[in-house]
């Protein structure tokens, strides 16, 4: 039988996804932090999209003449000890910070989201899984991570997106939870549940759907800090392998010649700051828009 | 909270059980003959069932027991104890300017909301919540160790080896890179809090009755303010334990922090599980504080 959407209705996903977008967009033009986020986001997807093709060298290529020079005119952000391009290696690095953030993001969504909902939504599985969430918690960051990769062994891509993700899965999970908590109890929720809607139905049609705006807040906030971990991992030598271009590896590998040549470390913390500042004021605004009660729950 | 307890160490234990390869064989080399991994093995209770190990170790924990390092041979508390002193310093000094910038700043912010002073503090946070404090440590070392050779730019000795005070300034640096970037948050809490303490009637009544604006900002707004704020301090806590595993890495300080990250690239897992675990003893200590602190410092609250 067909369900019956006027009693219920509030919105299909993509009506919910386009509402959330378009009151996202009316706010930001107004506050002009918001809008000169946008724009740093958008010039970090532009070197994503055409970094390879306007990067001066090759991020890889040796040149032992030119090894530690100043930025100069040949080389914009100068030369590691090497003889490597920073301004292509930070251009190249950005791919890669860009491609683990989001992986990272989806896939703290992939677990924490079903986990919360069906957390907040029966009341035992909740009591329990909630334990022991709270208890992944009790770790600090960057603890958590460093045993996981431990655990997964040699670093690498993926090890770093699993770690990372698996940290930042918990968070998810209580934001998902509360929020579920809430929903559950408002009324278009009991009259899908007096129509006879299957329990399945309700989680996927009528509550999932209305977190959408929380989810996305809290994945920017992911997606923050995420990054920030995985440069402090491979500035420790355990995230992304030192054969790719990175901004933590770069700064690692700069160490050496922090009083020499302090523009090796200079530039690719410098993309990681504005980066890691972009999604913060992005995932403020939002916040504040979307659902000024979320400030209390994130 | 003692379920808590139990609880973190049950986590710890089960990660370290999916730790590819056995310790023993580690331990041994490529070199061992099966006899000997066999016999290491029994020494250490690792031929057991895996519960009857738990139940082991959740016994020897409780006596103070967390192992031996593979590579060190060493008692992990040991380890740790030797390298307590810097990062308990450091968690200070940090803790010191994460208190002395973010509560100053948010009250001043929160006197006058959208002055420049408001701004300024909220263009800080910012950059605070932003800037990774390792980068931040190596640029404030280049210029105030390096540059301007005022402060020693990395290691440090312990104080109570030596009884030479004049060590903390090896310190200086990296607390200001660490509590820095943790100030912000304390920041814009204490800025939100005061704010909607300052609209209430008992401000205008102290006011009314003449009060000085500094008793009335302090002894009135100020602790009734102070909840949130000190829940945001004690959650820093967790980020400071995070920030120093890096921070003590830059600074090359013997702590805590440097040893777990020592302890990963060697795969020394006895040390790696010996640190997640009384850090996070600590974390659900620290809670379990900031709870009772709520009661000392607001009368209305009642534990019972």
């Amino acid at each position: 039988m067909q369900q019956p959407r006027s009693a219920v209705d509030h919105g299909t996903f993509m009506e919910n996804f386009r509402r959330i977008g378009k009151a996202f967009g009316s706010f930001a033009t107004r506050r002009r932090p918001t809008l000169i986020a946008l724009a740093m986001l958008f010039s970090l997807l532009v070197i994503v999209a055409v970094g390879p093709i306007v990067s001066p060298y090759d991020p890889d290529a040796l040149s032992v003449m030119d090894r530690l020079q100043p930025p100069n005119s040949k080389h914009l952000f100068g030369t590691d000890h090497f003889g490597r391009d920073i301004l292509s290696r930070t251009l190249s690095g950005t791919r890669v910070t860009l491609l683990l953030g989001l992986s990272i993001s989806l896939f703290s969504i992939a677990a924490g989201l079903p986990l919360g909902v069906v957390c907040g939504y029966y009341d035992r599985v909740g009591l329990v899984v909630m334990r022991g969430v709270d208890t992944m918690m009790a770790f600090p960051a960057i603890i958590l991570a460093l045993a996981l990769m431990t655990i997964f062994g040699k670093p690498g891509i993926v090890n770093v997106i699993l770690a990372v993700g698996i940290v930042w899965v918990p968070r998810m999970v209580r934001v998902v939870y509360s929020a579920t908590l809430s929903i559950r109890e408002t009324t278009f929720i009991e009259a899908a549940r007096a129509l006879g809607v299957s329990p399945r139905r309700i989680l996927i049609r009528h509550v999932t759907v209305n977190l959408l705006s929380p989810v996305i807040v809290q994945a920017t906030f992911t997606f923050a800090f995420s990054i920030m971990e995985v440069a402090a991992l491979s500035f420790l030598g355990v995230g992304v392998p030192p054969n790719v271009a990175s901004w933590g590896g770069m700064m690692n590998e700069g160490r050496m010649y922090l009083t020499r040549a302090s523009w090796i470390i200079l530039f690719p913390g410098l993309f990681l700051a504005l980066s890691v500042l972009s999604f913060n004021l992005i995932g403020d605004a939002m916040r504040d828009q979307l659902d000024p009660k979320l400030r209390e729950v994130m | 909270m003692l379920v808590s307890v139990l609880l973190v160490i049950s986590v710890t234990f089960l990660l370290m059980q999916l730790i590819p390869g056995d310790p023993a064989s580690v331990l041994l080399g490529a070199n061992a003959t099966y006899e000997q991994i066999a016999e290491l093995k029994a020494t250490w209770g690792l031929d057991r069932s895996m519960f009857t190990q738990f139940l082991k170790y959740i016994s020897n924990f409780f006596r103070g027991d967390l192992g031996r390092s593979l590579f060190y041979q060493d008692p992990v508390l040991q380890m740790l104890g030797a390298r307590a002193e810097t990062s308990i310093l450091l968690g200070l000094g940090s803790l010191i300017v994460v208190v002395g910038i973010g509560i100053p700043g948010g009250i001043l912010a929160a006197l006058r909301p959208r002055s420049w002073v408001d701004n300024f503090f909220l263009l800080v946070a910012l950059a605070g919540a932003s800037i990774p404090s390792f980068w931040l440590g190596l640029m404030l070392m280049n210029v105030f160790a390096g540059k301007l050779g005022w402060l020693p730019s990395s290691g440090f000795t312990s104080i109570l080896e030596t009884g030479n005070l004049g060590n903390l300034s090896s310190l200086v640096l990296p607390s200001l890179s660490l509590g820095f970037v943790n100030a912000a948050l304390v920041a814009r809490t204490a800025r939100s809090s005061m704010l909607d303490v300052m609209q209430a009637d008992y401000i205008t009544t102290a006011r009314a009755k003449g009060l000085r604006e500094r008793v009335v900002t302090i002894k009135h707004a100020l602790r009734n303010a102070s909840i949130p704020i000190i829940t945001v301090v004690s959650f820093t806590f967790a980020a400071l334990v995070s920030g120093a595993v890096v921070t003590e890495n830059v600074f090359a300080l013997p702590g805590i922090g440097s040893l777990i990250v020592q302890s990963v690239l060697k795969r020394d897992y006895p040390v790696i599980q010996g640190i997640m675990m009384i850090v996070a003893v600590l974390y659900v200590f620290i809670n379990f504080a900031t709870d009772l602190t709520y009661a000392l410092v607001d009368p209305r609250i009642r534990y019972r």
